[in-house]
């Protein structure tokens, strides 16, 4: 217990000082609050730019406050994803790459407490930063269309996370198992390449964990099938603690790739 | 004296090189051993299987009691830190994992540290180090857990004069306390500190001993006499038997017969008309056993 605390500092030290906890929750916020303003300054937006024909009308849809967390949400499972992907994709593969891990690797260690180490600090920084973005998102939610019911709302964001950490165990295995290439393009084509193959042909199934931050939105509409969400939320979890016992085992195997 | 490690037909393999090949040597504790040879003879594969970060293909490494990993010390020829931490942050680390209790970490880690000189640097961030002080904290890095064995990839090579002196220097002051096994090709520092010699080529042990028993094998006993002048040297060379070579005032005399001594040379010097000044034996460097043995087929 007393060598994971050890590593977890090292890595919390490293998050903290490389400044991974202040920009990429920054990285979140800004995308949280951009689709509540846009959106409702829309009108002012074509106004000011102007160059709108003669006679041009339409007509804004009516949004609930639910509409434009799930915008926030779409923004996050792109941009605020590639952000944290890339900044920890290395995470391992780059330290064995760079001989950093040697010196690591060498003590007698235990690869899972090595490997929790670096996905309790992913997920640390994938917390603070989904809580930036919700916060951001919903303050301005908030002011200009209305409130949220609290605890549906924090559900939402409780089954974001949950995403979150499947996203993290993803990562974490792919940057042990390969090196610092393959493993970026293996955690991108399973994170948005699933997202993609769920968009189009998603409606033939209802489990899965790429529906997950969709089905945290539901929650807060009331238009969730509970079966389903509770079936995607265990398909999650199951899945996550597999990837992270194929992770500490493909990081122990990969050892002697560490450079001397 | 006990054995600290056995090696027994130590073998990596890849697809179809063989980069060590069967080698079978034991280290006595508290001795320094150089593990010598020409690049690329697997000297770094051979130290990367003794710490157990490489597998080897077949043969073993047995260290007498426990975890092999909790025992040693390891400083890799470039050592890579985690820049953003400071040094007494990396050497209380370092300790923490190899089973140092955390109350006794840091205190050791600022030993250690003071030990090899980087007491003014405790606080710095390592980022900011240069060759010569990571060099230095990499061997702290690498003795704070007070290892049986430490395990050195060139420990001095890319050091300059002043850092391989102070380097050396640490070095010696640490084969009192623990067994010592480094590789290097500069055969100076390798004389300086080498209880035993292991001579790699080709992944193989091709020459094994105490510097003396190394010295001994390889040495052709060879005497160098100094005459007066030059044209007396060439007179004895001329006069002499093979084996016999002048150069300016000084005549290299070689005898290959086992076990000769100086006898009958100064016989025969004394026998000659010429002025001797010196009569000198000389024994063989270790560069000059490097060359034969890297040389021979």
């Amino acid at each position: 217990m007393s060598e994971f605390n050890v590593l977890l500092q090292k890595e919390f030290r490293e998050a903290w000082r490389s400044w991974k906890f202040l920009w990429i929750p920054l990285v979140f916020a800004l995308f949280g609050m951009s689709d509540p303003l846009t959106n409702y300054y829309m009108m002012d937006i074509l106004n000011a730019v102007g160059n709108l024909p003669e006679g041009f009308d339409i007509t804004m849809p009516n949004l609930v406050p639910a509409d434009l967390l799930q915008a926030s949400i779409g923004q996050f499972q792109l941009i605020g994803l590639l952000v944290l992907i890339a900044s920890f994709v290395g995470s391992i593969s780059k330290e064995r790459a760079n001989g950093m891990a040697t010196l690591l690797y060498i003590r007698p260690i235990s690869f899972a407490s090595y490997f929790m180490s670096k996905y309790v600090v992913m997920s640390a920084v994938g917390l603070v930063s989904i809580a930036a973005g919700f916060t951001a998102s919903v303050y301005y939610t908030f002011i200009l269309y209305g409130k949220f019911e609290v605890t549906m709302l924090l559900a939402a964001f409780a089954t974001y996370f949950v995403w979150l950490l499947f996203v993290s165990a993803i990562t974490l295995l792919m940057s042990a198992a390969f090196k610092t290439g393959v493993a970026t393009a293996g955690a991108f084509i399973i994170i948005f390449g699933g997202q993609i193959v769920d968009a189009i042909v998603g409606v033939f199934w209802t489990v899965s964990p790429w529906k997950l931050p969709v089905y945290g939105v539901q929650l807060i509409r009331g238009t969730m099938e509970m079966p389903d969400y509770w079936w995607s939320m265990a398909l999650t979890v199951v899945l996550l603690l597999i990837f992270i016992v194929i992770g500490i085992y493909a990081m122990k195997k990969n050892a002697a790739m560490a450079k001397i | 004296m006990t054995t600290l490690l056995e090696v027994t037909g130590l073998t990596k393999r890849y697809a179809e090189k063989i980069v060590v090949d069967a080698l079978d040597f034991k280290l006595d504790e508290h001795t320094s051993t150089a593990l010598i040879g020409p690049n690329g003879a697997g000297k770094t594969t051979t130290l990367s299987m003794l710490t157990g970060l490489l597998k080897p293909t077949t043969g073993s490494v047995k260290m007498s009691g426990g975890d092999l990993r909790a025992m040693i010390g390891f400083l890799p020829q470039y050592p890579q830190f985690q820049p953003w931490l400071s040094a007494l942050e990396f050497v209380e680390m370092a300790a923490r994992l190899s089973g140092v209790p955390a109350k006794k970490a840091r205190l050791e880690a600022q030993k250690m540290l003071e030990f090899v000189g980087l007491e003014d640097a405790l606080h710095k961030k390592i980022a900011t180090f240069s060759g010569g002080m990571k060099q230095r904290l990499g061997i702290s890095q690498a003795i704070v857990h007070k290892p049986k064995l430490l395990l050195l990839d060139e420990p001095v090579s890319a050091l300059d004069p002043v850092g391989r002196r102070e380097v050396l220097d640490l070095l010696k002051g640490l084969q009192q306390e623990t067994t010592i096994l480094y590789s290097t090709h500069i055969l100076n520092d390798a004389e300086e500190m080498t209880d035993q010699l292991l001579f790699l080529r080709d992944g193989k042990l091709v020459e094994q001993g105490t510097l003396r028993e190394v010295r001994q094998r390889f040495d052709e006993p060879m005497y160098v006499v100094e005459f007066g002048s030059e044209e007396e040297a060439r007179l004895f060379a001329d006069q002499s038997e093979k084996y016999t070579k002048a150069a300016g005032c000084y005549v290299h005399v070689e005898i290959h017969e086992k076990n000769s001594n100086m006898q009958q040379l100064l016989e025969r010097l004394s026998a000659s008309p010429y002025t001797v000044r010196k009569v000198e034996r000389k024994t063989a460097s270790l560069e000059e056993i490097f060359m034969k043995v890297a040389k021979r087929a």
